[in-house]
């Protein structure tokens, strides 16, 4: 009968050790909803969610250690050119080099970029904008513009916005031309 | 218990019209008409789909800093299974029974085939085919999809309003209003509200405020 009782007593432990773990799992996951983005859909989907942000800081963190070092003097940012040599010295072939610049050789375009160094447009906001081109002929210089990778378009929205090397691109040509006219002047 | 197991419906239903299964400002997600349908149930109550035929994606995984546009918005046919989690209750007005002629249209000789792919799809993303029981996939918890993809691994998108996050083999989007992280092969990017921190792989590091 002891015997029985201890079996009982223990299966007891058991049920309410099982039992406390589940309570902080909930406990846990309330926690966790209410300081912000909680899909209740289960831990396997929160787990991986929880991974890929883990994902996004690491990448984060291990791009950061290469670029920035923090010392007692504060915070350097360096390039470190040993390790990134081979990247800088991928050839670009000519014919890449004049489909880019080719794609800025026109006033309509360069006309474009100007109105998107702003911010994002629509169609018909570049349009209004640039009144003195067809919407047919602004269309294919945006796809002209968008085949080169200077500009990008958003695939719900519509809305037409100018990349990292569009910008540079466009700050390029203006730079480049100053310079030309100044020194004309001179 | 709070662990249930789900159960994957036996009838084979297909879609009898092109469907909206995700729209937000951000993304589309559509199935065309003909797509094979399976609801996954949870205590007889449905909680979500395995869809298979043709489906398209659309996401703006583009990210607006003061340095110029970043990303290359998504844009996929869905052609191979993928799961949803979240029941809309338009997608049941949608469906009507799969026949044999639809079945073998999308590649599958019977509906048990379809039903066994479908459970192939479900415990690859659910684990050991268990599911939470608790306000889980309703109206107010969003949506989740798993799509096959090339290495025949999982890209999920998780969406919940304005919520946004979306991995997939070589890009990770996470979005909440302003706030956008993009991790892709060749940089990291987090902005929140025109602040942004730009890591191009190997090259620089850019902080704007």
């Amino acid at each position: 009968m002891s015997e029985d009782l201890k079996e009982e007593m223990k299966e007891l432990k058991e049920e309410i050790a099982n039992l406390k773990e589940e309570l902080r799992d909930i406990v846990e996951r309330k926690q966790k909803r209410s300081r912000g983005i909680y899909i209740d859909v289960g831990n396997r989907v929160h787990d991986y969610v929880e991974d890929v942000m883990e994902g996004v800081a690491e990448g984060i963190h291990g791009e950061l250690e290469k670029s920035i070092f923090i010392g007692p003097q504060g915070v350097r940012i360096f390039r470190n050119r040993k390790l990134y040599r081979k990247e800088d010295e991928i050839e670009v072939s000519f014919h890449k080099v004049a489909k880019v610049m080719s794609s800025l050789g026109h006033e309509h375009r360069l006309g474009i970029l100007n109105e998107l160094m702003s911010g994002g447009k629509y169609i018909n906001e570049l349009q209004e904008q640039l009144s003195e081109i067809t919407t047919s002929t602004l269309s294919s210089h945006l796809n002209v513009l968008e085949e080169a990778g200077l500009v990008v378009q958003e695939k719900v929205r519509g809305r037409y916005l100018i990349t990292m090397p569009g910008r540079t691109a466009y700050k390029m040509a203006r730079r480049v031309t100053r310079f030309l006219e100044r020194r004309n002047h001179k | 218990m709070i662990w249930k197991n789900y159960q994957l419906d036996s009838t084979v239903s297909k879609a009898t019209e092109d469907i909206t299964l995700w729209r937000t400002g951000k993304g589309i997600l559509e199935i065309s008409k003909d797509t094979l349908v399976l609801p996954i149930k949870l205590n007889e109550q449905r909680k979500g789909y395995v869809f298979h035929g043709h489906g398209k994606l659309l996401l703006d995984t583009v990210v607006e800093t003061e340095e110029g546009a970043i990303g290359r918005p998504v844009e996929k046919e869905i052609i191979e299974p993928f799961l949803m989690l979240g029941d809309i209750e338009e997608i049941q007005q949608h469906l009507s029974t799969a026949d044999k002629e639809d079945l073998t249209e999308t590649g599958y000789e019977s509906e048990q085939k379809f039903v066994t792919k479908a459970e192939e799809l479900c415990d690859q993303f659910l684990g050991r085919g268990r599911v939470h029981n608790h306000r889980c996939f309703g109206e107010d918890h969003g949506f989740v999809f798993a799509f096959l993809n090339e290495a025949d691994k999982l890209d999920i998108l998780v969406a919940k309003d304005s919520k946004l996050v979306y991995k997939a083999m070589d890009i990770v989007f996470v979005s909440n209003k302003n706030k956008v992280v993009l991790k892709s092969p060749s940089e990291v990017v987090c902005t929140d509200n025109g602040k942004s921190v730009i890591i191009k792989r190997g090259k620089s590091l850019i902080i704007r405020k």
